[in-house]
This record gives structure tokens, sequence and C-alpha cells, in this order.
């Protein structure tokens, strides 16, 4: 037992080994500013992925590798975060922490409570209800208005209503036969996701926008029956996008700037064109830590996080952490497919599908790949919102990992 | 397979697809891209890594510091030995200003940041470099001076090359400028009217004047026959425009030698239209008008628009470089070293080699041919012509005692109304050690008076000096 723990063939101890040298190598870039505080937080949150991981393997009968992935994910964030600014380090360490313990929380409520599928209403107005808590107290930070501030706090109710999205759908796919005989039922489905769509574009959100149309658009085509809808879907949103092109002057700095970015290196093309600079300068093996410039990049600790990544790390990292996504969605479906409970299914793909084109969206972003949108990579980019509803999507998941029909069956 | 299991395998490889053509983007991104956005001007990672940088020394052919740099307080500070000298050449390294001349060009070089091989890069990790490679020119430092010296007071510019191997020995453009106190000058040379910061040596485009009969004898040599005679009576009319010979001088019966060695405008204005503007333009072309020239600094194309349509008195007038060509000193100084490398033409080069900082050698530039020019036997020819021109011809003042000099004199009528004054040339002409391209600008004089006794100075003191 105990040789089986220091054993470095276990994922949970490579982590370990990992997240050791990363913080000697915080400590050896920054050592004139030598921080207690500092070493015991970041000893603290080692053991407490440690033993958190080390209690699931207890609890949970689902996939144990998923939160291995994502504590690797929040490994590399917190360091670039850290180094980057050691005081937002420190909280995101904080948050890393609460959203842990949110994990937990949200697996046990998920599974104790049964009738989730039946709630379909439930979810849809509870995000209609928050995008209007939204507008009505809602201010604007770096152009988007989509953040709510209480007190000391602020958050994105965009962050809740992700899950929410996923549960409508999940509840109206899983109850499909029932909906199905309701007159235009799934055309209120559409409605309501472009109502959805329509709030956040006022809000300026353009990345949620892009993130919400897809997530749909995958749970349609794997489960709509009626074919049709799924090419009205795309003629929609493509003429919808065609028109919020032309009218809107922001979505067309966004294609301005991506098309060619140089010419506007003075201005709006700045941030994109530092973030490449910072990309090149990395090359493979990048600068190491603490030796670059990603402080030239505005928001580098939320939105460009991977071009700071890849220019300290290399992009040898940079696709390590592409990877990672790549294999968290694997796991993701691989967990839907050998789900039998439909709404966990649809729930499970939906958390994926999220999951890989959030991040592919920012990475293809900062990459000037495609059209930069501003959006978080889930676990990675700092921010408490993000890490924490990323952390009970990833509940959900742990759930849905989990023979759910055969509990049931020795429950009754 | 049921219909929902493919569906959900059909987002899955789309996911997967994105996920794998991300990857695919940033190495690609990394190998093709990188290195050009890296150096970017607007990088400020540029300027951070250059500081901790020592960087390289620039020295002349004989090992002389021109260029050099020093830690001053904890900051790496840029010397320039001779303020005006290279201004064009060497050119400055600002943090205010960017960068020009070879400062620009072999900025990567100079800081040992060129190679970006992943094993490079390792090693850069472990042993960051901290000092770059030293350039060696093929300048000669004591020909630059004294070259600058005779031009001193004057605009204008020269150039002086080995026409056996291309490597320039002096370049000199005036008015030029102070590297040392470009912080206190900038204003005052941005907004100075004869523009200190155009090297006319590379990119100065000027009329040549008689110096291009050169090329339409070389026409002449090929096509036509260089002992017809014609008869000079000082003007000829074209199409109703009046040519006239210098002051009007009528120079008799002429054949192409005599031709040439008075500089008789008749005599080529109507050879050229014989010969017409396609023979005319590929001669040009042979000699580098209108091409690129490939070189350590940036060039100017020298032009001659043969394939426009062109009337008899622009041909008549081109034959005698007046009209529509213009040319760059480089560009006849090539044609000078050209003529006396047998016709071939060679790449003109000003770096020689890089030396690293453990002193070992990379040859940064090759004798290499750019153009074929022409063959041997109209080089030959033509260059007997040109030593007649010196010895007893419009450039009797480029003579230089015991040594058969070649040369040809141009005086370039321009918009400004004061005449360039032009002389290009080689010596030995037998062996030849220099040649050289000489031009005042607006002088208002004749190329045999003013520019032949610079040009002629130039190459005794190569000559005597040099190797």
């Amino acid at each position: 037992m105990f040789k089986k723990r220091i054993n470095y063939k276990v994922p949970r101890n490579l982590l370990v080994l990992f997240e050791l040298l990363a913080l000697f190598l915080i400590f050896a870039h920054d050592k004139d500013n030598f921080n207690r505080n500092t070493l015991i937080l970041g000893m603290a949150l080692i053991s407490i992925i440690y033993i958190s991981s080390f209690i699931l393997l207890r609890i949970s009968t689902g996939d144990n590798y998923i939160f291995l992935i994502v504590t690797m994910l929040i490994s590399i964030g917190i360091i670039m975060i850290y180094r980057i600014d050691p005081e937002l380090g420190m909280k995101q360490i904080i948050w890393t922490g609460i959203g842990i313990l949110l994990f937990f929380i949200s697996y046990f409520i998920i599974k104790s409570i049964k009738g989730w599928k039946n709630w379909t209403l439930l979810y849809g107005g509870a995000s209609i209800a928050l995008f209007l808590i939204t507008f009505i107290f809602g201010s604007r930070i770096k152009g988007s208005l989509n953040w709510i501030i209480i007190g000391k706090f602020s958050f994105q109710p965009t962050e809740i209503i992700k899950i929410l999205l996923i549960f409508l759908l999940a509840s109206y796919y899983a109850n499909y036969e029932k909906y199905k005989k309701v007159k235009y039922g799934s055309y209120c489905l559409i409605g309501t996701l472009y109502l959805f769509i329509a709030f956040l574009f006022v809000q300026k959100d353009l990345g949620t926008v892009i993130l919400f149309y897809f997530v749909f658009s995958a749970i349609q085509f794997i489960y709509e029956e009626n074919r049709r809808l799924i090419l009205y879907n795309t003629l929609f949103f493509l003429i919808s996008g065609l028109i919020g092109y032309f009218m809107f002057s922001h979505v067309r700095v966004r294609f301005e700037t991506w098309l060619n970015p140089w010419i506007y290196i003075d201005n709006k093309g700045y941030q994109i064109t530092q973030s490449l600079f910072a990309i090149a300068a990395g090359g493979f093996f990048g600068t190491g830590i603490g030796l670059g410039y990603p402080d030239f990049i505005p928001e580098v600790h939320t939105d460009f996080i991977f071009s700071a990544i890849c220019e300290e790390m290399g992009i040898f990292t940079g696709i390590g952490l592409i990877m990672l996504f790549l294999i968290l969605v694997y796991r993701g479906f691989k967990i839907a497919l050998s789900q039998d409970e439909k709404f966990f299914k649809i729930v499970a793909l939906g958390i994926s599908i999220l999951f890989g084109i959030q991040s592919f969206i920012i990475f293809g972003g900062v990459l000037k790949m495609i059209p930069l949108t501003g959006i978080t990579i889930p676990f990675v980019s700092y921010g408490g919102s993000s890490m924490l509803a990323s952390f009970i999507a990833l509940g959900i998941l742990q759930v849905a990992s989990e023979d759910l029909n055969l509990e049931e069956i020795e429950h009754e | 397979m049921n219909k929902e299991l493919r569906r959900i395998l059909i987002v899955l490889t789309g996911i997967c697809t994105l996920f794998v053509s991300l990857i695919v983007y940033i190495s690609y991104f990394q190998i093709f891209k990188a290195e050009a956005v890296k150096n970017n001007s607007y990088n400020k990672r540029l300027w951070i890594d250059e500081e901790k940088i020592l960087r390289g020394s620039i020295i002349d052919r004989n090992g002389k510091i021109l260029a050099y740099s020093e830690k001053v307080d904890d900051a790496y500070k840029r010397f320039y030995n001779y303020g005006n000298l290279y201004s064009h050449v060497i050119g400055y390294s600002y943090r205010e200003y960017g960068k020009s001349g070879l400062e620009l060009k072999y900025n990567n070089t100079l800081l040992n940041i060129d190679e970006t091989t992943p094993f490079h890069e390792l090693k850069n990790i472990v042993k960051p470099n901290t000092e770059g490679n030293t350039l060696k020119l093929t300048i000669d430092h004591h020909l630059q001076e004294y070259s600058r010296g005779l031009l001193q007071g004057k605009r204008g510019s020269i150039v002086s090359m080995n026409p056996r191997t291309g490597e320039i020995y002096s370049m000199v453009s005036l008015p030029d400028f102070n590297l040392s106190n470009l912080r206190e000058d900038w204003n005052d040379i941005m907004e100075d009217e004869g523009k200190p910061f155009l090297n006319r040596a590379t990119s100065g485009l000027y009329t040549p004047g008689s110096t291009f009969k050169v090329l339409t004898a070389i026409g002449i040599l090929e096509d036509l026959d260089p002992n017809s005679r014609y008869e000079c009576t000082g003007s000829i009319t074209i199409d109703g425009y009046p040519i006239k010979d210098y002051k009007g001088r009528a120079h008799g019966s002429v054949d192409l030698r005599e031709a040439l060695v008075k500089s008789c405008n008749t005599y080529f204005a109507g050879k050229g239209i014989e010969l017409g503007k396609g023979k005319l333009g590929e001669i040009a072309n042979n000699f580098m008008i209108n091409k690129k020239i490939p070189f350590d600094l940036p060039t100017a194309k020298s032009t001659f628009p043969y394939k426009e349509n062109l009337g008899k008195t622009d041909i008549a007038a081109a034959s005698i470089g007046q009209g529509k060509v213009l040319v760059t000193p480089l560009n006849m100084a090539l044609i000078a070293s050209g003529i006396a490398n047998k016709g071939e033409i060679l790449q003109p080069i000003l770096v020689k080699e890089a030396i690293s900082p453990d002193g070992e050698i990379v040859r940064i530039n090759e004798a290499k041919k750019i153009s074929d020019g022409i063959d041997i036997f109209t080089a030959n020819e033509i260059k007997n012509m040109m030593v007649e021109v010196v010895e007893r011809g419009t450039g009797t003042n480029g003579k230089i005692q015991n040594i058969r000099v070649a040369g040809k004199t141009g005086t370039a009528e321009n918009p400004s109304g004061k005449s360039h004054a032009w002389f290009i040339g080689f010596a030995p002409a037998d062996d030849p050690k220099i040649a050289v391209a000489v031009i005042l600008e607006e002088d208002g004089s004749t190329g045999g008076r003013t520019a032949a006794p610079i040009a002629r100075n130039i190459m005794i003191e190569a000559l005597n000096t040099i190797e």
C-alpha cells in the first residue's frame, strides 16, 4: 500500500512532482521576494489537490482521470498567473480551493437529488432571470456588460447560464418524445437559444455567443430528428452574423484585426500583435519562467494566458495544454458514450463540448488562427467565476461518469 | 452502429480536428512565421534582449575599429569612432530612431541571435550569449577618409571598388551627418534640404550624361560598323529637336573611337536611333540598369524605360545619357568594374566576414557573378577606347603617370540648370585593381574638369596603399 503511494507510475504522484518542480522554479525566479505565506499556500494547494484526488478515488466509482487532467491544467495556470502577478496567483490558489470544494458539493447535490431531467422550464426561466438581473444590476467591466457586483465580489452570471443551458438542452432532448408532440417544440428551443444569444450580443460578449451557438448546434445535430431545423439554424446564424458584421463596429473590428492586425498595431491590433510577439519569442522551449516579457500583453492573466505560457514555457507546453484539453474532451465523450441515463449522457456531451469549444475559441484567437473573442480558458485563466463554474461543471461530469441506472436498481 | 452513436462520434471527430489544427497551426507559426514576427520593430523584446548583449564591433578590411559598444553605467552604449565618415555605410542604432545601414541589415549578426534552431535555443537557455559578432567590412578606412576629403564641401558621391572581387573600398555620399550626435541633430537633419539621410551612392538617381555613351558604344561595337565615319557639324536635328555638342563645337569626321574620345553627342544620338531602343535596353539591362542590384545596403533601381513608347528624340537623348535615363553611382561603378573585369559583372559587397566572440570566422559574401555583361572581346575594345579618352580626350585630367587609366567623363544636363559632373574609370587598364565612379551633383562644371581629377587621386591612393 505504502509502496504504491510513492510509486512514480501513479499519475497523482507525477502531478505532485510537476507541481513541486514548478514551485521551486517560481521561488528560484522570485527569490528576492521570498514569502513564507506563498510557500504555505503553495504547499497547501498541492496537498489539497493530492488529497482530493485521493478522496475522489474512494467516493466515486466513476472516471478518475478528468479530475487529474483538470488539476494539471490548474497547476500550469497558477504557475503562470503567479509569475505575472504574485497577488493574483495567491487569489487564484484560493479560488482553486473554493472550486474544489464546490466540485464536491455539486457532485453530492447532483447525485442525491433525482428528477433533474424534468425541470426544463425551470432552467430556461432561471437563465432568462439571470440575464435580466445582469441588465438591471450589471456593471460594465472591460467593455462587456456581464458582471454583477455584490459588495467586494463580482461575478459573471453567464458562467452559471452556461451550465443551465446544458441542463436545458439535456432535459429537452431527454424528454424529446414528450416535447416532440408539443407544437413547434423544437422551434421554442431554438427561439430560447437565440434569445440568449441576443442578450449576450447586447452585452458585447461575442466569445460566449459563439460558445453557446456551438454547444447548442452540436447537441441539436446529435439529437434533433427534424433535420431541417439544423439547416435553418445554420442559415439563420450565418445571416445574423453577416448583419452583425455590417451593423456593429465591434464585430467588424474583430475581423479586421484578424485579417491584418499589423496595420492597426498602434491601436486596435495592439493586443493580438503583442500576443504574437510573445508566442514568437518563446520558440519551442520558451524563454524560461520569469525570463520573458508576457506582461507586455494587456489582459495577459485572463484571455491571453496562453500566449504567456507559450512565451515562457515554449509552444511544447502550449501544445501540451491543447492536448490536455483534447484528452479531457475525449474522456468526457467516453463518459457520455458509456452513460445509459439519457439526461446525464447529454449533460456529459454538453460539458465536454463546452470545455472543448471554449478552449479552442481562445487558443485559436490568441494565435490569430480565428478572430479573437475575449473568453477565458477553463481552469487556466485567472478568474473566480470562470473557475467556480468550471468546477461545478466538472462535478456534474463526475456524476455523469458513474453508473447511475445500476444504482437506482440497487436502491429500489 | 446506431444514429446517435454515429453522430456523437462525428462531433467528437470535429472537436479533435479543431484541436489538431491548433497544433498544426502553432507549429507552422513557430517554424515559418515567428522569425519575421519577432523582428518586427514594434516588438519591445528586441530592445530588451539587445540591451543584454554586447553588440559586435564593426571593423574595416585592415581591422581598424569603426564602431563598437561598451558598458556605461550598467547599459551598453554604441560608439561611432568616425562621426560623419560612415553615416550611410554603417548607419546608426538608436532606440528612439531605430536602425539604418549595416546596423540594420546585420542586426542579428551583430547581436549573434540569427540562429534559431531548437538546439541553439536550448544552448541559449543554458548559456545565454552575451556578446555579438564582429563585422569585417571590405571598406578601406584610409581610402574612405581620403575619398570623403576630396568631396568635402560638395554634394555628390564616390564609389570605389575592386573590379575583380566586387569588394567596395570606399563609398561616400555628401551631405552626410554625424552618427554620434544623432540625438542633438535629428531635427536639423530631417529638415535639411540637402537630404543628408539619403545614401546617394546607392539610392541617388542621377542623369548619367556622357558616361552612358560607353553602353551605346558597346551597342555600336556589337551591331553596327564602328569604323564607318560620320561628319559632325556640332548639331543634329531629330524630329525637329536639335541636339548639340558641348558648346556647339563641330568634331569633324569621326568614327566610334574618335566619337567616344571627344564625347561627340551628335554621333551617338544618330547611332542610338540606328541601334533602336531594344538594343540599348538590352545592354542597359546587362549592366544592371532596370534591375535590383543585390547589395548589403538598400539600393534604388537605375532606370531606362526602353519598353515605353519612346520617340526618336527620346532614344537619341538616351543614347547620350540624357532624357529618361537615371542611374545610381553604385550602378555606374559596376559598369566600370564590369568592363574592367572582362565584361562580367560581380555583386558589389560591403561586408566580408563575421567574426564570432571565440574568433571563429564566417564568410558573409563571396565573389559572385550577377550578370554576364558583355563578351571579353567587346570589353577589351571598349576598354582600349576608354584608355584613349583619358590619354587624349575629355578625360585627360584622369591621367596617371606610368599607369594606363581607362575612363569616361560625363556632364549631365538636369532640371536644376547646373550640370552634374561625372567620371567613371578603372586602373591599371591592363590589370585592373581599382574601379571608381565619381559624381558631383549640380556642380555646373564638366566631368573632365572636376570629377576626373578626384577619380584620379582616388585611383593613385588606392594603388599605392591597398594590399
